[in-house]
């Protein structure tokens, strides 16, 4: 493997075209440092798997350069396969037992025999599969063909990870279970290109996400980048006590700062309001409540998640 | 560390996967039964078939079929392969490890014709057995391994092209079944063909690949390899040719995950 600086993937003006319709991909470029968990974050039909499929060889790009490790994609894709692992989005398993399903699997990649036989072991421990291991793959629950997936591809070296929603059907344990381990490899230096639905995992594990739409990357950067540049919204929950009274409608008519918010909702005693620039509204809201008799009794002031990053700017 | 070729690795995985208990017994104790039953069975009905100059036994003549069908039966478990390996993701899987298409087809070719190869020695030794008159030269032999391996590789071609132009299960099974049984019952595997049989099925029969096969491995078997028998195997060699090239290209234009 080389690699004339540290990325593992080097992406420039990719461009992937089905026939004569809208480009899937549609002239992106971005690159993945060496031990980086990079997430590739989008919704259905944004291009996400097109990418995927490119950087993994299974399809050539329509233009533009893609290098992983330092190897064309086009030029050396079998060169590219020897060191990379993939977990399709799709699940794929041989007509075997889980156990068997693993050995196969480590044959296949050259896995020497007393290797294999010890990362059977804690593989099929760490996720969980030991009341399974002599069931076959096709009769198990999905989230347990999932683990299979994922762990069957921790049995072989590689430089280079794809993770396509690698924790689809897994039980909240087990997904964090499977994210702590991708992390403890990444720190070891296994560079990861992760997608997800679940944002919160995306949040959690990785080191730089862009999300992409339509075939375009729309934001690029660290999470708390991604946070401080498009999540601008915040969520303002006041609880309220007193012996005045008061409305929605009177708070939208007084508070002239709420014209910015996104949400207002009043339910009993609590106001929740969803916007920008809340340390505004928050001052505007605690003096409207004085003047009506009341105070605020409660106040919590949440930072905008990455859902909130991801709806702002594929919504933007 | 030594490495193992690719094609030999994805040989291995095909036959771990192939080798259960109910597949062996469908592969190996078929063609067994097969000739147990229809020798035994026939036999009364069918009192001697002439084969050029000579008049032999049912059971004789019947085993070279089987083996003629135990090649078709070890097409369809190797070029199968690829559809239910497109159907369970694993090809798509395969070609993001380290193996080219090409191993991937070389796998599926040496699966089929390592069955046929296994399961005919079990049905040459049986039929040996049973019938005790299988005339075994250097050249009757390496005349039986290469029709074999020809069949394997043009059932294999047929099953192969049937794995990338069928999408369903269904349809796949349906046009599995049909082909077992047109081939297998319309052909000279089981009973002879000649002047009493309906025209239709005597002309298919003449156009039956399986036919050929069996025609060959017959010939082959008794020691009465004529010119006829050439003429056979160069036939078969054609249509492996043309099925094997036809299949290749179908192939090549399979995009994994589809």
């Amino acid at each position: 493997m080389s690699s004339d600086d540290d990325n593992t993937i080097s992406v420039d003006n990719l461009v992937k075209t089905y026939g004569s319709a809208k480009n899937a991909v549609d002239n992106i470029s971005f690159h993945v440092k060496r031990g980086e968990i990079y997430g590739f974050l989008g919704k259905n039909g944004a291009g996400k798997t097109t990418t995927i499929r490119i950087l993994t060889t299974l399809v050539p790009p329509t233009s533009g350069t893609v290098n992983i490790l330092g190897m064309d994609v086009v030029h050396k894709a079998t060169q590219i396969r020897k060191h990379i692992g993939v977990v399709a989005q799709h699940e794929s398993y041989d007509f075997a037992t889980i156990e068997r399903n693993m050995k196969i699997y480590g044959m296949l990649w050259q896995v020497p025999s007393e290797v294999l036989s010890t990362r059977i072991e804690e593989l099929i421990e760490l996720f969980d599969l030991e009341r399974v291991r002599k069931h076959r793959a096709f009769e198990v629950s999905g989230g347990e063909k999932k683990k299979l997936q994922v762990a069957r591809e921790f049995l072989h070296d590689m430089d280079l990870l794809f993770l396509d929603e690698p924790t689809v059907g897994m039980d909240p344990i087990m997904r964090r279970r499977v994210l702590d381990y991708v992390k403890e490899k990444s720190r070891e230096g296994l560079s990861v290109f992760f997608t997800t639905h679940i944002l919160e995992e995306a949040d959690y594990i990785c080191d730089r996400i862009s999300i992409i739409d339509q075939g375009k990357i729309l934001a690029e950067g660290t999470t708390q980048f991604l946070k401080d540049n498009f999540g601008q919204l915040k969520t303002l929950e006041v609880e309220v006590s007193g012996t005045g009274s008061f409305t929605e409608k009177g708070l939208r008519e007084n508070i002239m700062s709420l014209e910015n918010s996104r949400d207002l909702s009043v339910k009993e005693n609590k106001i929740t309001i969803v916007g920008k620039n809340m340390d505004r509204t928050l001052e505007d809201l605690i003096l409207y409540l004085n003047r009506m008799g009341l105070r605020a009794e409660r106040i919590n002031l949440r930072e905008s998640s990455l859902d909130d990053v991801f709806l702002e700017v594929v919504n933007k | 560390m030594i490495r193992t070729p690719a094609f030999i690795r994805l040989t291995v995985r095909n036959l771990f996967v192939n080798t259960d208990p109910g597949t062996l017994v469908f592969l190996l104790g078929l063609p067994a039964l097969y000739l147990l039953i229809l020798g035994t069975m026939f036999v009364s009905l069918i009192s001697g078939v002439s084969i050029g100059t000579s008049n032999i036994s049912y059971t004789l003549f019947v085993a070279p079929g089987i083996i003629a069908i135990q090649t078709f039966t070890a097409g369809n478990i190797g070029g199968g392969m690829l559809w239910s390996d497109r159907r369970w993701g694993m090809f798509e899987q395969l070609m993001t490890g380290p193996f080219r298409r090409t191993d991937y087809l070389l796998g599926i070719m040496f699966l089929g014709v390592i069955l046929s190869l296994g399961g005919s020695l079990i049905m040459i030794a049986l039929s040996y057995y049973v019938t005790g008159t299988f005339i075994m030269t250097i050249s009757n032999t390496g005349l039986v391994l290469l029709t074999i391996i020809l069949a394997t590789i043009l059932f294999s071609s047929i099953f192969l092209i049937l794995s990338v132009l069928v999408r369903t299960m269904q349809a796949y099974q349906t046009i599995t079944i049909f082909l077992f049984f047109v081939l297998d019952f319309a052909s000279t595997a089981f009973y002879p063909v000649d002047t009493r049989t309906p025209l239709p099925l005597r002309v298919f029969s003449d156009i039956n690949p399986l036919s050929f096969v069996s025609n060959v491995l017959r010939s082959a078997v008794l020691g009465d390899v004529t010119s006829g028998t050439i003429f056979y195997l160069e036939v078969i060699i054609t249509l492996t040719f043309i099925f094997f090239f036809i299949a290749v290209i179908l192939y090549r234009r399979i995009k994994p995950g589809t």
